[in-house]
């Protein structure tokens, strides 16, 4: 059993002993001795920071002015970085009308290039085996009619294919070969595999409870009037060594746990009323995840191997929304809207002990977050 | 020990081979490689050549470094997939014309990754597609009456076998260079009488004209002009005719109108001072003596007009403020309430979701009556009833995402404005924009709609109707509401007319019907302000631009620069078609908000500052230049949220006054006043 895993297990039996609580901002007992850097969207700001988190503390590096209408919000919203760290890709939600997606380079925070793509253009990854960009058009304010996922090739920033997918598709996750694409879509209630080299959709899962579960999709042609969405997923994950992927029902408020090779819903985890999960994050073996609760104002740490909740800490400020996990699976780093006037902040979680060990205000709703890399 | 290269077959090579990993990086790297690595992709054929609507299918071999063939998966993509498309097999097919590139990838296999997000070999196939043949060249219609000695402009057509327009290079020729020529810029050279064939021609297609040109009869020119002592920016009618002997007019006899121009000697080097457009229609930009010379072949006649100079400049007077230096301020409304009290209503911008309302009754003595704060970030828009009972305000960035519209009741702001309604429904991308026409409201819906909400009990509003363009990746920004017709303003789709009930084409809240439009190139189109010129009678389209191409300075210490202008088109209310006559175009800065009243043009010109114009008489060419700018200010407050950086977002005439709301540094009231020595802007005494 690897430390991590041994201090994990430590905690949670501490834990399960206390029951589940809230906690303050703590030091952290065990400060970093690397440096861990992570980008962030403020999405009300048109801002995007980049933060360390190290020995010296959690601080802001560089706040990037993103846009290019300074009298209109346009939404920085997702954020990923090219497998080899060189770039960082944001997307832009709002237009005249269409979103885009566009490309910095990591460190100096350079533009490079942009791509005009759908609607609400919003959660994103990039296949490790070809380069190519996988955005999902959210359209979240439209009407309820299918969207697309948008393939870009970064070299030249040009969208090469749309992919129907369903309706206000959101999340976006590779495996970690780069030829499969979870995404879910919100209100068909369904998680959908896409084949990445073929730009189509391999699988779908439907979520909810409708009794017409399991039909064609493409035979469902007034099932919006039918089917109510009930799971409203807003998230997967990449899949689990253990080739699982976890989806965040955010109007059930639950969280799916979907074997990729039975194609099934394998457990189901209540997160409680009121809490809905929102973004999902696994650390690398699996073992642990760690999932903001929109609504709960909570930040729920569950172990996987038991199916059991370690802990599900109140966050600093209201509407968590993004969650990554550092390289090493030490730290979850949690990003939070606030309301209003707030200010968006940033919180450093360590995994172990599930307790906010730092925080940092950034723009107003943070929400897009993406780890970069830590470094000694 | 492998080096890989980075390099692309040239696209008549015999076949297409990327050796290595690097397609686009153009570097070099080394590394291992295991005998079934892919190192080669080829694809069979290298490059196509397809005609629209043709098909053909790629084969695509990879092999390793030693040659042997590997079975991997090849993804195909076009970066073109409009022109040319192919699908996951190979199977490509031209839409449409150009060259065009297709690409064809190996993934990395997921044990040979080393978090470099690139394929494992990449090649580029060209795909050509030639345009369709030209079907027809045509020469356009050419007057009844050919006259030797005159000139005129002849165009050409041209049409290729899809029924698609083409704008080919032609060349022209005549039968016969004694009668007439065509220079190769089109101008027809009618020289002398007899009959010749006009050909023009644009690849292997050609057409022509038989002309017949007669002897000259014109003897002379008869030139008259509407007004021969004018003020700059006055529009003045130059007519003229060509007459035989007898006096007869000769018809269609060729004229071209041109300026020459004399300013006062205090003027120096005042550029192009006047022109005179191809209908006659002349302007002064500067004072002075201009003359119009119409010409017709040999003949010419002049026409001098005095401009003076324009003289309406007026000063300002600051009569007070409602400064908000915390936040962004957007937009205003003022209005007279039902305690017969003057208010105003300003918006915030990027900040914490308030709308405050001020007492502006003595407008040397703004003060702030109540501040109303909603769940947003943004209160972009705000609008009072025409009744002065309900104002409405719509949300942006909602902490739920569901933003929609927020109605007040301002029947009595002085003692408190109420919160009465909330409206979300399917209007949850946020309302950045209202108008309240009547008893309704119109919302804008996420930047690509309008919605129409019967507001008769403004606590329960609820949805009669909804306008959305039906235009390829259509937008929407604003809409106003005159007359029972709504303007909304487009981008690219320019200002769309609406009759909503006032049109006369059955249209009605719940059956809202297009009438037209008026757009224009650039496609900026951010704000529409319907308006009667009361000394004309023509009903105009003001379409202001909101455009930054500036970019903005990442730092936010630095003032912002907007770029764009005000497009003033003449309505045709039968045709329901704009055309664009004039422009109010101030270098340097670009138009937002605007209003139209008594025949002046009040501009929020973003860092140009507020803007007065008289916009009265007939309207032609750019307006700045000529003398028509009543009055700038520019409203720099050192203690603003961005200190000493004008950018007026919105003004509003009233009673006499003017009130806007500038965005860093919120509501200023001023009047204009006259000036102590009159002088036209810009120009000399």
């Amino acid at each position: 059993m690897s430390s991590h895993s041994t201090r994990r297990l430590a905690a949670l039996l501490l834990l399960l002993g206390l029951g589940i609580a809230s906690f303050a901002t703590a030091e952290d007992p065990q400060p970093p001795r690397r440096n861990y850097f992570v980008y962030v969207c403020a999405e009300s700001d048109d801002t995007v920071h980049l933060l360390r988190y190290g020995p010296s503390g959690f601080e802001e590096l560089d706040e990037i002015a993103v846009g290019s209408f300074p009298t209109e919000t346009e939404g920085p919203h997702g954020i990923n970085i090219s497998p080899d760290g060189r770039y960082w890709f944001l997307s832009i939600a709002h237009g005249m009308p269409f979103g885009a997606v566009h490309k910095y380079e990591t460190g100096t925070n350079e533009w490079i290039g942009d791509a005009t793509l759908g609607m609400f253009p919003a959660t994103m990854d990039v296949s490790p085996s070809t380069g190519l960009l996988y955005v999902v058009n959210f359209n979240l304010h439209g009407d309820h009619v299918p969207s697309t996922i948008s393939v870009v090739e970064t070299g030249t920033m040009i969208e090469v294919a749309t992919i129907d997918t369903g309706v206000m598709p959101h999340g976006a996750r590779m495996n970690g070969k780069g030829d499969r694409l979870y995404s879910v879509n919100m209100m068909d209630d369904e998680l959908v595999e896409v084949d990445a080299m073929r730009f189509e959709i391999a699988r779908r899962l439907y979520l909810g409870t409708d009794p017409h579960a399991g039909m064609d999709h493409g035979d469902m042609g007034n099932m919006d009037e039918m089917r109510a969405p009930v799971v409203k997923p807003t998230w997967a994950t990449k899949p689990s060594p253990a080739g699982k992927v976890y989806v965040a029902g955010n109007g059930d408020s639950a969280i799916y746990e979907i074997d990729l090779e039975g194609w099934k819903v394998a457990r189901r985890f209540d997160a409680g009323p009121g809490q809905n999960p929102y973004n999902l994050e696994i650390t690398s073996d699996g073992g642990v995840l760690v999932a903001t609760y929109k609504s709960g104002k909570k930040v729920g740490f569950w172990d996987l191997a038991s199916g059991e909740l370690i802990a599900a800490p109140e966050t600093s400020r209201r509407v968590p929304h993004g969650v990554v996990v550092s390289d090493d699976d030490r730290y979850a780093i949690v990003t939070l809207e606030g309301v209003g006037g707030e200010p968006g902040t940033v919180e450093v979680y360590d995994i172990a002990t599930a307790q906010r060990v730092s925080e940092i205000d950034v723009g107003k709703q943070a929400g897009g977050i993406i780890y970069w890399k830590g470094e000694p | 020990m492998v080096k890989t290269i980075c390099s692309f077959a040239g696209r008549r090579s015999d076949r297409l081979s990327l050796l290595g990993a690097l397609a686009c990086a153009g570097t070099l790297f080394a590394g291992t490689a295991a005998a079934q690595d892919p190192a080669e992709l080829v694809v069979d054929p290298p490059e196509l050549m397809l005609e629209v609507g043709e098909t053909a299918q790629l084969a695509a071999t990879v092999r390793d470094a030693a040659g042997n063939t590997l079975e991997r998966g090849v993804v195909f993509f076009s970066r073109a997939r409009r022109f040319v498309g192919v699908n996951p097999a190979g199977m490509v097919e031209a839409h449409r014309p150009g060259e065009h590139t297709l690409i064809a990838m190996v993934p990395r296999e997921a044990g040979a990754m080393d978090r470099r997000a690139e394929p494992a070999v990449m090649v580029q196939i060209p795909v050509t597609v030639p345009y369709p043949p030209l079907a027809s060249v045509g020469i356009a219609a050419l007057p009844g009456n050919l006259y030797a000695g005159t000139t005129m402009r002849v165009t050409a057509m041209a049409t290729d076998t899809s029924g698609a327009e083409r704008k080919p290079d032609f060349t022209w020729s005549s039968s016969d260079s004694s009668v007439a020529s065509v220079s190769e810029h089109g101008m027809l050279m009618l020289k002398g009488e007899g009959s010749a064939t006009i050909s023009v021609s644009a690849e292997s297609v050609s057409g022509e004209a038989a002309i017949s040109v007669k002897s000259n009869p014109a003897v002379r020119l008869e030139v008259s002009a509407s007004e021969t002592e004018v003020r700059t920016g006055d529009v003045v009618r130059v007519t003229a005719k060509a007459l035989d002997a007898g006096g007869n007019e000769v018809p269609d006899y060729p004229l071209q109108y041109a300026v020459s121009t004399r300013t006062p000697d205090t003027l120096v080097a005042p550029g192009a001072a006047a022109f005179v457009e191809p209908d006659g229609a002349f302007v002064a930009e500067r004072p002075g003596l201009h003359t119009v010379v119409v010409s017709g072949g040999s003949i010419t006649a002049r026409e001098t007009i005095r401009a003076n100079p324009r003289n309406i400049k007026k000063d300002w007077e600051i009569l007070g403020r409602g400064p908000v230096r915390d936040r962004h301020t957007s937009d205003l409304w003022v209005w007279e309430g039902l305690d017969g009290k003057d208010y105003a209503i300003t918006g915030t911008w990027g900040a914490d979701g308030h709308a405050y309302f001020w007492d502006v009754t003595d407008p040397t003595s703004i003060h702030l009556v109540d501040t109303v704060r909603v769940d947003a970030r943004t209160v972009n828009d705000v609008k009072v009833s025409p009744d002065g009972k309900f104002a409405v305000i719509g949300r942006e960035g909602a902490s739920d995402r569901r933003n929609g519209l927020v109605v007040l009741d301002v029947s009595n702001p002085t003692d408190g404005v109420k919160i009465i309604a909330r409206y979300d429904d399917q209007l949850s991308g946020g309302v950045h924009n209202v108008f309240v026409a009547e008893s309704h409201i119109l919302a804008l819906s996420a930047g690509r709609r309008y919605d129409i909400l019967n507001a008769e009990d403004p606590e329960n509003p609820y949805r009669v109707g909804r306008f959305e363009l039906d235009t390829p990746g259509h937008g929407i920004h604003d809409v106003w509401v005159e007359d029972g017709i709504a303007w909304s303003s487009n981008w690219m789709d320019g200002v769309v007319a609406v009759d909503i009930g006032g049109g006369g084409q059955g249209g009605a809240p719940n059956n809202p019907v297009m009438m037209g439009s008026f757009k224009y190139p650039n496609g900026w189109n951010h704000a529409g302000f319907p308006y009667r010129s009361q000394s004309t009678g023509k009903m105009l389209v003001f379409a202001g631009d909101e455009s930054f191409p500036f970019g903005f300075d990442p730092e936010g210490k630095l003032p912002d620069r907007a770029a764009g202008w005000v497009h003033i088109a003449e309505w045709d209310e039968d045709g329901g078609e704009g055309r664009e006559v004039a422009r109010y175009q101030v270098p340097e800065a670009g138009s937002h908000n605007l209003w139209v009243e008594d025949d002046i043009l009040y501009v929020g010109y973003y860092n140009g500052g507020l803007r007065v114009v008289d916009v009265s008489g007939d309207l032609r060419g750019d307006l700045y230049q000529q003398g028509r700018e009543i009055a700038f200010f520019e409203p720099a407050d050192p203690d603003g949220f961005k200190p000493n950086a004008p950018f007026v977002w919105g003004p509003q005439p009233f009673k006499g006054n003017i009130f806007f709301s500038d965005w860093n540094s919120g509501l200023w009231a001023v009047k204009l006043v006259e000036p102590e020595t009159p002088r036209n802007m810009g120009e000399p005494n």
